[in-house]
């Protein structure tokens, strides 16, 4: 085959979404209606709620790897990751998994007790489509696939509890569009940056042409009405934050890539204190069928630029990681076996992580299904930990409440103890 | 001088043609075109409804030499794979150029094209067998897959459609198939192919076909470079797992070799859940985003019918008794960034220079024609898109703002669009000729007080008032 880089400067421009980039919502959106009546005033503080989606379905087995299942090596005689102590071997976690020597940026959050992660976590819906996982996940409906679900359940959070701040603007997507879990979410907008978000045109005329766009866009449908509202407060917001001013605490630097600078903008807005209680990233580019790499390839590429910036945001805010509380997950797992091109197919269970306020980290949650051949589901890892169950204590204890029977009808969630 | 106040021209209806079919016709630019132009609405209301479809629908009996004149100055668009890597290597940076002539060729295409329902079908299969060329090696193969695919057969028969994007190097490489090998299957393919491209996820195939079509394409690649003709389709049968087969409940012989991929082909292609799922996603992109069953039913029928015409497809889907099931005057549709920002130049009469800084503003806007990275294409939705506002007032603001280098809209041009128009009017006068009167009293009373509330009547006001024009939620739907 051609060999072709895989960056160029000139080329990055028209290319800011890896593969599997964004999985947008679909559908017309009614109307949003908020489940709270707010009360004169703001409500209590929360920590900012940061939702990493790895779209296209993270290696979990290459990620957090299980070097203890030798199992694992009999399914992966290419590609496994070798155990701790070997050449390029795993570092270790807990005696039985251990870290892609690529992710090694994420060992000091991961030893002070900042991240944990998940392990067998997963969607209940047993699709391998990665449209149709991401739909049932982000709508929060793997039990019922065919559901017309039309909101996010990060949405249905959202109208759940009364805002932090004014209001105006409670979550951003750093992205071109908004992602299906924050489908009819009210005062939520894509923000591909953060740190260019004003009116346009002539300063002379801007009031009035603003005051044309406002009133013009006050009489239209949703979601362009409340959309065209949230972008003129968010113009005012935003402008309030010194977005190139801002250094990064403890000698943290955040990379260069479009992740890296996409949570330096979150961190900004974080320490910035203007009310946000969401921040949504996707980060895209996991599907790795063919020629995966963990040690010196793709994925090994990937790994590190995703633990450098997690690493960076959490020297940034070390000392005030009570303002935070992050994870991170995909659609599905990757088969267990690997495939006839040093890839991996699509799978089930896999692997979640979390960071941030009363996380309990240094510590791999859920229970191990092993590799068993005998224990796989169609050759896959089994899902242990529902990824409700998670998100349910990041958002009843992390962010301290929420209306769960709302969130996920139908669902009643399970302990994991991964925020406490 | 140019906005003196006069009476102003009449750009009321012509008297000869009833007002509803007129309304027909109004509806048909904005939903088969990239953009309404007072010019064309004029030209299909004297040709009439069925005979602006018939010869859209014919794009070869359209004249374009105009846009052939200005393609010749894209060389890459009609090479090869071993053409374009040898003319244009890439340790030079002339993948990204390649990648970038044909996005540029894109913008171009759809401003000047007179073949202009043609070119919505283009973007339509563009997305529905999307590619990422952005990714190493498509940066050349897309532009071959542009041709020889999705624009040579964007109007003919679907199965050659599919066979086609089949062999496409573009495709073999964007989901895999390239190495997809007897004793080493790689289900990449195999899964869009059957999800996205065909039957759609409820379309009645089951895991175990998954498995199944990847074994029926094992062996289906390209020649790769080193050897003569790079990316030309290539079958290896020793690379072909030779065994017995079933897929979607059909048995495949053992020993079938490259007839297997033709038998699923066929298969998928005369599959009556194809039929509904291309049937419903027409409807979707030409009329409304709920489409009536009884709509998609009809156009579903007519593809079956015709073997699988995508021209008679379209045109049912166009056929006013599918506007009027689907209720699209009430139920309107969000333009996505890319036919939002070239309608904005058709409409005005803007000039288009060198497309590269347009690019940068479809970046800005998120919708870069053949950089979507995910097989599903760009999404086409109220939701996706609907929230994302400001990139474009802004794009609408710099654009007749004169900062798009090397395109805008002349100052003729301007005069054309409103120039001896009154001031109280120009807003109303907008309406129509940017829309055809489809604005809402809102928008258009809105515009009007923008205008109203400047001290005078000049060029940099009229500007302004165009860009508020096509920045009000009217003009975002068509």
């Amino acid at each position: 085959m051609l060999s072709f880089q895989s960056s160029c400067a000139e080329y990055s421009r028209i290319s800011r979404r890896r593969f599997l980039g964004s999985a947008a919502i679909a559908g017309a959106a009614p109307l949003v209606v908020p489940r709270v009546a707010f009360a004169s005033g703001r409500g209590t503080p929360r920590p900012t709620l940061v939702g990493i989606f790895l779209r296209g379905a993270i290696d979990g087995l290459s990620f957090v790897v299980p070097y203890g299942d030798a199992d694992l090596y009999a399914a992966r005689p290419g590609l496994a990751v070798a155990p701790p102590g070997a050449t390029d071997g795993a570092l270790d976690l807990d005696g039985f998994f251990g870290l892609n020597p690529n992710a090694a940026e994420l060992m000091p959050a991961y030893q002070s007790g900042a991240l944990a992660f998940v392990q067998a976590c997963g969607s209940t819906d047993p699709s391998r489509s990665h449209f149709s996982a991401m739909r049932t996940m982000e709508t929060g409906t793997p039990d019922d696939p065919q559901s017309n679900e039309a909101s996010g359940w990060l949405a249905r959070h959202l109208q759940s509890v009364s805002p932090t701040g004014a209001g105006d603007l409670r979550a951003i997507s750093v992205d071109d569009l908004v992602p299906r879990v924050l489908a009819l979410a009210p005062n939520a907008l894509p923000i591909p940056d953060p740190s260019s978000f004003e009116f346009p045109g002539n300063p002379t005329t801007a009031a009035q042409r603003r005051s044309t766009i406002e009133h013009a866009y006050a009489a239209t449908i949703p979601p362009l009405a409340p959309a065209a509202a949230s972008t003129l407060a968010g113009i005012d917001l935003l402008a309030s934050v010194d977005f190139a001013g801002y250094v990064p605490a403890n000698g943290a630097t955040y990379p260069a890539s479009p992740f890296g600078q996409a949570l330096q903008s979150i961190a900004t807005l974080i320490k910035a204190g203007v009310g946000l209680e969401v921040a949504h990233y996707d980060y895209g580019g996991w599907d790795h069928h063919n020629d995966q790499g963990p040690i010196t390839g793709t994925l090994a590429t990937m790994l590190a630029d995703l633990s450098a910036g997690l690493n960076a945001f959490y020297l940034d805010l070390s000392g005030i990681q009570d303002r935070y509380l992050l994870y991170a997950k995909s659609e599905f797992g990757r088969r267990v076996a690997q495939n006839g091109n040093l890839g991996t197919d699509h799978g089930s269970g896999g692997v979640m992580l979390a960071m941030g306020h009363r996380v309990q980290g240094n510590q791999v949650h859920g229970n191990w299904p092993t590799l068993a051949p005998n224990q796989l589901d169609q050759g896959d890892l089994r899902v242990e930990t529902d990824y409700r169950d998670v998100i349910a204590e990041i958002l009843a204890t992390g962010l301290g409440g929420t209306d769960l029977p709302y969130v996920f009808a139908g669902h009643t969630p399970a302990p994991v103890g991964v925020v406490l | 001088m140019l906005f003196q106040t006069t009476t102003g021209a009449s750009v009321g209806p012509r008297q000869e043609i009833a007002p509803a079919r007129r309304d027909d016709v109004r509806t048909l630019l904005h939903r088969a075109t990239f953009g309404f132009t007072a010019n064309e609405f004029e030209r299909a209301s004297s040709m009439g409804y069925r005979a602006w479809l018939d010869e859209q629908l014919d794009p070869a009996s359209i004249d374009d030499s105009a846009l052939d004149a200005r393609l010749a100055g894209y060389p890459t668009l009609a090479m090869d794979a071993e053409t374009l890597v040898a003319t244009y290597p890439q340790s030079s940076g002339g993948d990204v150029f390649v990648a970038q002539q044909l996005i540029s060729a894109r913008i171009v295409r759809a401003v000047e094209s007179r073949r202009q329902l043609f070119e919505r079908v283009v973007e339509f299969w563009t997305d529905h067998f999307n590619i990422d060329g952005t990714d190493g090696p498509l940066r050349y193969f897309k532009t071959v897959d542009d041709r020889e695919v999705i624009r040579r057969y964007a109007l003919g028969s679907f199965r050659d459609l599919l066979s086609a994007s089949t062999r496409s190097a573009a495709m073999l490489y964007y989901l895999d198939n390239y190495v997809n090998s007897a004793g080493a299957p790689n289900e990449n393919y195999a899964r869009e192919l059957m999800e996205l491209h065909t039957l759609g996820v409820d379309g009645g195939y089951t895991e175990d076909d998954v498995k199944e079509v990847a074994r029926c394409f094992t062996g289906w690649t390209f020649r790769p470079a080193g050897v003569p003709g790079l990316g030309a389709f290539l079958f290896r049968p020793l690379t072909h797992d030779s065994g017995a087969k079933t897929v979607l409940g059909t048995s495949l012989p053992a020993g079938g070799g490259i007839q297997d991929g033709e038998t699923v082909i066929d298969l998928l292609a005369s599959h009556p859940s194809t039929a509904q799922f291309l049937a419903r996603k027409l409807c979707v992109y030409f009329l409304t985003y709920e489409p009536p069953q009884v709509t998609v039913d009809r156009v579903a029928a007519r593809f079956t019918a015709t073997g699988g015409s995508i021209a008679a497809t379209v045109r049912e889907v166009l056929a006013t008794r599918s506007y009027r099931e689907a209720r699209i005057d009430e139920y309107p549709r969000l333009r996505r960034p890319f036919h939002m920002a070239v309608g904005a130049l058709r409409s005005t009469g803007a000039t288009l220079g060198n497309p590269a800084p347009l690019r940068g503003e479809l970046f800005l806007l998120g919708h870069t024609p053949f950089t979507w990275p995910a097989p599903n294409g760009y999404p086409d939705s109220l939701g996706a898109w609907g929230s994302n506002l400001l990139p474009r007032w802004s794009f609408m603001s710099k654009f007749f703002d004169g900062q798009v280098t090397g395109s805008g809209i002349s100052t003729s041009a301007l005069f054309a669009l409103i120039g001896g128009v009154a001031p109280a009017e120009v807003a109303a006068t907008l309406d129509q000729r940017l829309t055809g009167g489809r604005m809402s009293a809102v928008d258009v009373a809105e515009v009007q007080g923008f205008v109203d509330s400047q001290p005078s009547w000049n060029g940099s006001v009229a500007r302004q008032a165009v860009a508020l024009a096509l920045s009000v939620p009217s003009t975002q739907f068509h």
